[in-house]
């Protein structure tokens, strides 16, 4: 029996979505499978685009047939004016315009049945037909009619605004796309206000900190000094009960003497712990010294053993020290390297109630750092205390504790010490088999600045100026500033470096950087400004410091603040040495002993020295080189000193070059009349770099004060 | 009158088709895209119609001649998100889309593209 389920005319573009929309559902209704009801609804599309394309409008009409096979079966017919070549159009000859030529043929492969029928001038129908599929149920006509009521509500929302609808739920899902990226934006706002108030939190904490740190000092200050306060009348307790048990003024009964040793010995405990307290005070006020120096391990081990072996009780325990013979020597403070050795094994001491304690030193190349151990057999320690023996006053608790006490600063103060060393401490430990402390140090503390002798030489051109600074960048600076002048930068890292180029040429000037050993620095200065033959080398002190006046009190002849401008440095240089540089000395002296003794005296670089071995090849000489100055010797054959000056005086073009006498001779003071016309007069008797420098440049300084 | 939205991403432009299209809006939707690739100097043109349950022969024909029109305006287009439904039927149907290239989603539409472009780009 064929029931039709529902019927709609097509006049307008939109019925073919609404045709088609209608077939899907209808097919989902009747359990058609989902390809399926693309299948019908697309070659419904097909149909119903030909209808009204060609008849401008139809009807559609849906049917279900439940014979034999069930069927839906859907037609569409029109009135329109029929299809003259329904042939060819069947056959698949036809071309379409609209499609792509295969609407209708594509419709018949999509659909099980497909009949279609044209009247030329009355219209065309269309009949396409699918079978049901199996698991759908018998159909009542009561399902059919809510199929159709379904479908019939449907239709009612007109499909333009069905389109409408879906296009403002789009435009509804963009609002909501843009509502996100404000909420976004706002998140982003907010965090970056979090932001803000992690860093104003930072800022607080920083504060905090300060205040933290600013109580430790005051903690460290109170430590120190309160231990300082304890020590003196621990010390009267101390000596005291001594001259008690010394029975100095009479007997003691046995209990008193007991009281006297209990009182002695808490005083003892008393002070080990107030010392351990000024220790670490002291490092942690930074006011311990680390003196570096050379020793060997085997040394060490050897006085430790020494110290040590009395505090052993009984023959229970075995202190053995290892062979350290390999082990290079080490440059570091042998005394705080005791200290921390010292405060491991009185501690393994402590802890071991019978085995061994064994101490030993590993050395590494590679790393260049020494690592002693001292390992005992004592009780171990639970891994969760392992952290806490590092802290002040962090003892294990346990049962051995009851019996030994300690001060618990041993440690902390060795791992202090070892840090003040650049070094590190660690403990392995197995509770019940015994513990492993050790103490990892730089071989040696001055391994890290130490730079090999640099390698120089000597420009003829330059004139050499000795640079002493430990930092090779600032120490690069001054060396970039002098580059391209006419001074040639010797750079030294070390004072000891510095000395021995002092020791090996005469620089025209220093440049001293005040280093971190500033005393050290000083005593260079000082040194140079005693020394005869360095004294006369103009010195630069330049510095982050800010001391002039102590520089200047020092001999220092100019004082540069870091950082030192190329040109000022330059500029000092050129003033110091620069007239200096070039004083062209002539040298008039016919005792070859005598000129190689000024030859040596003047600093080269400074003076240009040219010799003369009589005053006649002198003055000619003097009329050829105009120098600077005259060194001249009184007693000459041929033409004395006297005679000599009195024609350099004569001749226009040499009286103003000023004329030092250097004698050997005592003069008289008719003698020194006679040569009013020398600048000065030096005696060759005690005569020094100092002395002959100064003269010079003080007599040049004059003559050109003068011309100027 | 409904419009299909065009997008544009980078140097390529997304339509995205969001409804069942009528015929008119079909070619409405050809004429703006072709007006946008002009006006946007647009390299790609990618077609989602991951939405669509049925395309008929008349939107297969207008999918083909959006493809040979940004063809010659020197675009390449992909049609990206078929059904699988979809695909079948139009197979069935007998439909070729001969000048459309398809990809499986956006992501792989816009690396063919990109790839298509650099191809052009090696040639030129």
């Amino acid at each position: 029996m064929k029931k039709r389920i529902l019927a709609m005319a097509m006049q307008e573009e939109t019925d073919i979505i609404l045709a088609r929309q209608r077939s899907r559902t209808l097919a989902a209704e009747l359990a058609f499978d989902g390809q399926d009801q693309t299948r019908i609804a697309t070659a419904v599309s097909e149909i119903v685009r030909n209808v009204l394309e060609y008849a401008q409008g139809g009807r559609i009409e849906f049917w279900l047939d439940d014979g034999d096979v069930p069927v839906f079966e859907i037609v569409v017919s029109d009135t329109g004016p029929g299809i003259p070549h329904l042939e060819a159009v069947l056959e698949g000859r036809h071309r379409s315009t609209t499609g792509m030529g295969v609407g209708v043929i594509g419709a018949r492969r999509l659909m099980d049945g497909f009949t279609m029928t044209s009247i030329p001038g009355k219209g065309t129908t269309v009949t396409l037909q699918k079978h049901l599929p199996s698991r759908t149920k018998a159909l009542t006509s009561a399902t059919l009619n809510r199929i159709s009521d379904l479908v019939a509500q449907q239709a009612k929302a007109d499909p333009v605004a069905e389109v409408r609808r879906q296009n403002q739920e789009m435009m509804l899902q963009l609002e909501e796309l843009g509502r996100r990226g404000e909420e976004l934006q706002i998140l982003n706002q907010e965090l970056s206000d979090t932001n803000r108030g992690v860093v104003a939190l930072y800022a607080e904490l920083e504060e905090r900190a300060d205040h933290l740190r600013r109580a430790d000092q005051l903690k460290t200050r109170f430590l120190s000094n309160m231990s300082h306060e304890f020590r003196t009348p621990l010390n009267s307790i101390m000596s005291l009960s001594r001259l008690l048990l010394s029975r100095i003024d009479g007997p003691l009964a046995s209990e008193q003497e007991k009281q006297v040793q209990f009182i002695r010995s808490a005083a003892e405990n008393l002070t080990e712990l107030v010392n351990n307290l000024l220790d670490i005070a002291r490092v942690e006020a930074g006011k311990t010294v680390v003196t570096p120096k050379e020793f060997s391990v085997e040394e060490l081990f050897g006085a430790l053993r020494g110290m040590l072996r009395p505090i052993l009780i009984g023959d229970a325990v075995d202190l053995v020290f290892d062979d350290a013979n390999d082990v290079p020597l080490l440059f570091t403070d042998e005394g705080k390297v005791s200290q921390i050795l010292r405060n491991f094994i009185s501690n393994a001491i402590k802890f071991t109630e019978r085995g061994e304690i064994r101490v030993w030193c590993e050395w590494n190349q590679d790393t260049q750092e020494v690592t002693f151990k001292v390992r005992d057999s004592g009780l171990g320690i639970s891994p969760s205390d392992i952290a806490v023996i590092w802290e002040e006053f962090g003892q294990v608790a346990g049962a051995h504790q009851a019996r030994v006490k300690g001060t618990g600063l041993g440690l902390p103060l060795a791992r202090k010490l070892a840090e003040l060393m650049g070094g590190t401490v660690s403990v392995e430990s197995q509770p019940g088999t015994g513990s492993c402390f050790s103490v990892t140090l730089p071989r040696s503390m001055r391994a890290a600045n130490v730079s090999p002798m640099p390698q120089w030489t000597v420009d003829p051109d330059k004139l050499p100026v000795l640079i002493v600074e430990d930092n090779a960048a600032d120490s690069f600076t001054l060396e970039r500033a002098l580059v391209s002048t006419r001074y040639q930068p010797i750079a030294v890292q070390t004072l000891a470096h510095a000395r021995a180029v002092l020791a090996d040429l005469q620089p025209v000037a220093i440049v001293l950087d005040v280093m971190l050993q500033a005393e050290e620095s000083w005593r260079l200065l000082i040194e140079t400004r005693q020394n005869e033959r360095t004294v006369g080398i103009p010195a630069i002190v330049v510095s982050t410091t800010h001391e002039e006046r102590k520089a200047r009190s020092f001999g220092a002849d100019e004082y540069l603040d870091k950082p030192v401008d190329p040109r000022v440095l330059v500029a000092a240089l050129d003033r110091l040495t620069g007239s200096r540089s070039t004083i062209r000395t002539l040298l008039i002296d016919d005792e070859e002993v005598s000129r190689y003794l000024i030859r040596q005296l003047l600093p080269r670089g400074a003076f240009d020295l040219t010799e003369a071995e009589s005053a006649m090849t002198g003055i000619d000489m003097a009329a050829r080189i105009q120098p600077d100055v005259i060194l001249l010797d009184l007693n000459m054959p041929h033409m004395d000193g006297y005679a000599a000056i009195e024609a350099l005086s004569n001749d226009m073009s040499l009286r103003d070059i000023p004329v030092i006498i250097a004698t050997s001779m005592v003069l008289t003071d008719t003698e020194r009349a006679r040569l009013a016309k020398a600048a000065k007069i030096i005696s060759k008797f005690d005569i020094t770099t100092p002395i002959l420098v100064n003269a010079i440049r003080d007599v040049v300084d004059r003559t050109v004060k003068a011309v100027a | 009158m409904e419009q299909i939205p065009i997008l544009r991403i980078g140097d390529c432009l997304l339509v995205s088709i969001q409804v069942d299209m009528h015929d008119r809006m079909a070619i409405n939707l050809q004429d703006s895209l072709t007006t946008r690739i002009v006006e946007t100097n647009a390299r790609g043109v990618l077609i989602d119609i991951s939405a669509l349950e049925i395309v008929g022969s008349f939107i297969g024909r207008m999918l083909n001649n959006i493809a040979s029109m940004s063809r010659v305006l020197d675009a390449v287009t992909v049609v990206v998100g078929m059904r699988p439904a979809v695909a079948i039927t139009l197979v069935e149907l007998g439909l070729e889309l001969p000048g459309v290239k398809t990809a499986l989603n956006v992501d792989r539409g816009l690396l063919l593209i990109r790839r298509q472009i650099d191809d052009g780009a090696e040639h030129a």
